[in-house]
């Protein structure tokens, strides 16, 4: 019995070969017969399939928290104020002009007149009402995204005439324009709405670019060109299909076969092989992320601020980039993308010395060493590919200064949970911005306010919190940013995290697909994309 | 059936009284079995990589050089390095240790606690034996290894709990066979003697019971090293097994998963570790059986 296993096993390498030889070939049978198809077939090529990795979970824009329901709604609503194609400054949307008073608390928004929505009534100020209200009179759980950036703050929206709409607000909020860009906040149709009720998260009617046709639940969501589109000539395509392919590996798969067009979440390590392939041509998103290293300050050790800033020093980040994001990152020196408006680019990053940390830790009485838990997350993020791997590179970098790390990883709903509670000494974790506000950084990640929410790190400074608040208070932009700089600058100082990338995730498309601008928040228009 | 007690029914060389030993007997016969001699040689050969991997290793396991990843095997990484730039050659010389290790330690505990289990139950029979012998039944009916990764489910995965879970995943195997031995051997005239001369249990089963039983015990215990190995490289594949950065084979090939077409060396050495020591045991258990088992003798 026992020969048979070492003969199973022998059997077994022959066949992982065999199998591996035969892989070799079939890759190279598939692009030269791939090349000579493409030529033939050249009719019909408008519609666009786009592999994804996860199937919405409503089609209401409003009722949506999740990125890949947003991926949708952005073809078929608009929004009053659009971010720029490939970045978060303000752009014209459904409204063309936009003003508010000195005291911050009023403001004016011309709209565009003459547009419809896809049900044919016309899009107007009682349209944008409709809709404020709508998510202002409903329950905190129901439109999440409205509660967590207007909360109560909005007191009034009035209609002055058909196309001019105000906003009156109980107290300044600053990132209020960026909010109002942010793909929750589309305009529906308040016909459909009263019509499909609760249904209408499946019946979507906005003013995009293109009209919802159906929804097949975990497979498909179909979309179709807005013949009546109020932009000349867009959209390009006529079709365009979500389909949900969970896995990383199949998903590209799936467009080397041919069965989709589009796909993001590719892995770092597969670029290098899609750009070998003529068939196929990579993209990068814009980076609007950060992957760190949470420093949780409430535990052991780590209460130290000398501790944390020499970890800081013993990370190297270039290489991390290199290894696991095939270069396609940043390396971070502060907790939000230099995309941000308030960067602060005067910040010095401790640079990767192990020298000066082991100095560090010596300072601060732990010449020896200490021994502490580094959390991997279990699965990929855009900002992080592969938690693991990233994992053991920091363990060999913080051995090198005489830190033992011990890798831990949980299921990843638990993961939150446990680092929320702050049981992790370290931990990985990272952050995709909603709307390109330094707000939407610095206060939701690192204010005393949001411990227990996303303040994973329990990170503590009076002085920071004071700046941010008076910065969300202020609706001079200028003065923002320079609150923005300074509070950088101490948490830099306090070190609560070790920044450490911003990452540019990658997509992937079929070589004559033209047009396409990924964008920094994750939901991409489709509308100027087409096949040459 | 029984070797090291009934000295005089084997065969004399010559007319002088010399006897040749049947240890001596299964070592020549086991000589002359080829496949059993390579077996063995593979074996010492991995054993003593083991014990030396300091001195043959060129690097240290968890050396990581990011800027050399993925490099295919040369004169200065003989099997290339991984995804770390880690040195494989170095970290499957190093995971010898790990894999013979666990092999050789979690064997050995199931022996000693298969043995006690197996005596007990074949030696005194009755209510002590339904409960030894129905445990080793619950326990056989799981498949090994899904019994292994519950055990280590439950204890949180580390190596040494892999090491427990192989451990104890392995004890039936023993427990039956010397289970079987010892009703064999309590009836002999022997024991009977033993008895009548009023020698204590305990003595009557430590020195003639177990002694009797070696035999097997070695030819299984060889062949369990095989098994053992194997499951440790399957825990640590899935994850349950040795924590990074320990260079245990079996991780090593999930941590090269990724890579199977970019750089099939991080794949390969660290698979052919595995399958060369796993061939030498069974191999060589083979041959022992053949040389040990008086059965087999022509």
């Amino acid at each position: 019995m026992k020969k048979r296993t070492s003969l199973m096993f022998l059997a077994f390498i022959l066949m992982l070969s065999l199998a591996l030889v035969g892989c070799s070939k079939n890759t190279a049978n598939e692009s030269s017969s791939e090349g000579e198809g493409s030529g033939s077939e050249e009719a019909a090529v408008d519609t666009l399939v786009f592999g994804r990795g996860g199937d919405s979970v409503s089609l209401d824009p409003a009722t949506a928290t999740d990125g890949e329901s947003f991926k949708v709604t952005k073809n078929i609503f608009e929004t009053l104020i659009e971010f720029g194609e490939q970045d978060t400054e303000l752009a014209p949307g459904l409204a063309t002009e936009w003003s508010n008073s000195e005291d911050g608390l009023t403001y004016t928004l011309k709209l565009r007149e003459g547009i419809k929505f896809h049900d044919g009534t016309d899009f107007n100020a009682e349209a944008v009402k409709f809709n404020f209200d709508r998510w202002a009179s409903g329950d905190k759980e129901q439109y999440y995204y409205y509660n967590s950036q207007f909360g109560d703050r909005i007191k009034e929206v009035k209609v002055v005439d058909d196309y001019t709409v105000e906003f009156v607000l109980n107290s300044p909020l600053a990132p209020f324009y960026k909010n109002l860009a942010m793909s929750p906040f589309a305009i529906a149709s308040p016909a459909a709405i009263e019509e499909f009720g609760d249904k209408f998260m499946e019946n979507p009617v906005g003013t995009g670019p293109f009209v919802f046709k159906e929804w097949k639940r975990n497979d498909k969501i179909t979309i179709v060109k807005n013949e009546e589109y109020w932009q000349e000539g867009l959209p390009k395509l006529s079709q365009v299909i979500f389909r949900a392919i969970p896995d990383n590996s199949a998903r590209l798969n799936a467009l080397s076969s041919g069965e989709v067009d589009l796909i993001d979440g590719v892995n770092f390590s597969d670029v290098g092989t899609i750009e070998a392939n003529a068939d196929l041509q990579s993209f990068y998103r814009p980076s609007l992320n950060i992957a760190y290293l949470g420093l949780t300050s409430t535990r052991g050790p780590l209460k130290e601020k000398l501790v944390r800033q020499a970890l800081n020093y013993a990370v190297d980040k270039e290489a991390l980039i290199d290894a696991f994001y095939a270069g396609a990152a940043e390396p971070a020196k502060n907790p939000m993308p230099p995309v941000v408006a308030g960067y602060n680019d005067d910040v010095v990053d401790y640079e990767y010395d192990p020298e000066k940390a082991k100095e560090l830790l010596k300072e601060a009485g732990f010449e020896n060493g200490f021994e502490m838990e580094l959390w991997a997350m279990p699965v990929a993020r855009p900002y992080m590919p592969d938690g693991q791997k990233v994992a053991e590179a920091l363990q060999a970098n913080f051995e090198a200064i005489g830190v033992k790390a011990k890798i831990v990883t949980y299921e990843w709903g638990t993961y939150l949970d446990k680092a929320r509670l702050g049981e992790a000494d370290t931990f990985l974790l990272g952050w995709t911005g909603d709307n390109g506000d330094a707000d939407n950084f610095l206060y939701v990640l690192l204010d005393q306010d949001s411990i227990g929410s996303n303040n994973y790190s329990f990170y503590q400074n009076q002085e920071v919190h004071d700046l941010l608040i008076a910065a969300q208070s202020t609706a001079d932009q200028a003065e923002r940013e320079k609150l923005y700089k300074e509070a950088q600058v101490l948490i830099k100082e306090d070190a609560p995290w070790i920044p450490l990338v911003h990452s540019q995730p990658a997509l992937a498309g079929k070589a004559n697909i033209t047009g396409f601008l990924p964008h920094p928040t994750g939901s991409d228009v489709l509308s100027t994309v087409e096949f040459k | 059936m029984e070797l090291s007690t009934h000295k005089n029914d084997q065969p004399i060389i010559g007319t002088d009284e010399k006897v040749v030993s049947p240890w001596l007997e299964a070592w020549i016969s086991f000589k002359k079995n080829k496949l059993a001699v390579i077996g063995a040689f593979i074996v010492i050969f991995f054993i003593l990589v083991a014990i030396f991997a300091p001195l043959i290793a060129p690097y240290t396991f968890k050396e990581q050089m990011l800027s050399n990843r993925l490099l295919p095997p040369s004169s200065d990484h003989w099997f290339g390095t991984d995804d770390f730039g880690r040195d494989i050659f170095s970290r499957v010389v190093y995971g010898a240790r790990i894999s013979l290790w666990v092999g050789f330690l979690a064997v050995l505990g199931s022996i000693v606690v298969g043995c006690l289990l197996g005596i007990l139950a074949g030696y005194y029979g009755k209510w002590v034996d339904t409960i030894i012998s129905r445990t080793f039944d619950i326990m056989l009916a799981f498949p090994s290894i899904l019994l292994a990764i519950a055990i280590v489910a439950v204890l949180g995965p580390s190596l040494r709990n892999a090491l427990i879970a192989i451990a104890i995943i392995n004890i039936p195997n023993f427990g039956r066979l010397i289970r079987s031995r010892v009703l064999t051997v309590k009836q002999e005239e022997y024991i009977m003697a033993a008895k009548a001369v009023g020698m204590k249990n305990s003595r009557i089963l430590f020195h003639h019971v177990l002694p009797n039983s070696m035999a097997p015990i070695i030819v299984q215990g060889t062949l369990a090293i095989a098994t053992a190995i194997i499951e440790a490289a399957a825990l640590g594949f899935l994850g349950l097994g040795a924590e990074a950065p320990n260079p245990e084979w079996g991780k090593m090939l999930a941590d090269a998963r990724t890579f199977l077409i970019q750089a099939p060396w991080t794949m390969i050495f660290p698979g052919l570790a595995i399958m060369l020591t796993v061939l030498g045991f069974n191999l060589m258990g083979d041959g022992l059986r053949d040389a040990l088992d008086p059965r087999m003798k022509n």
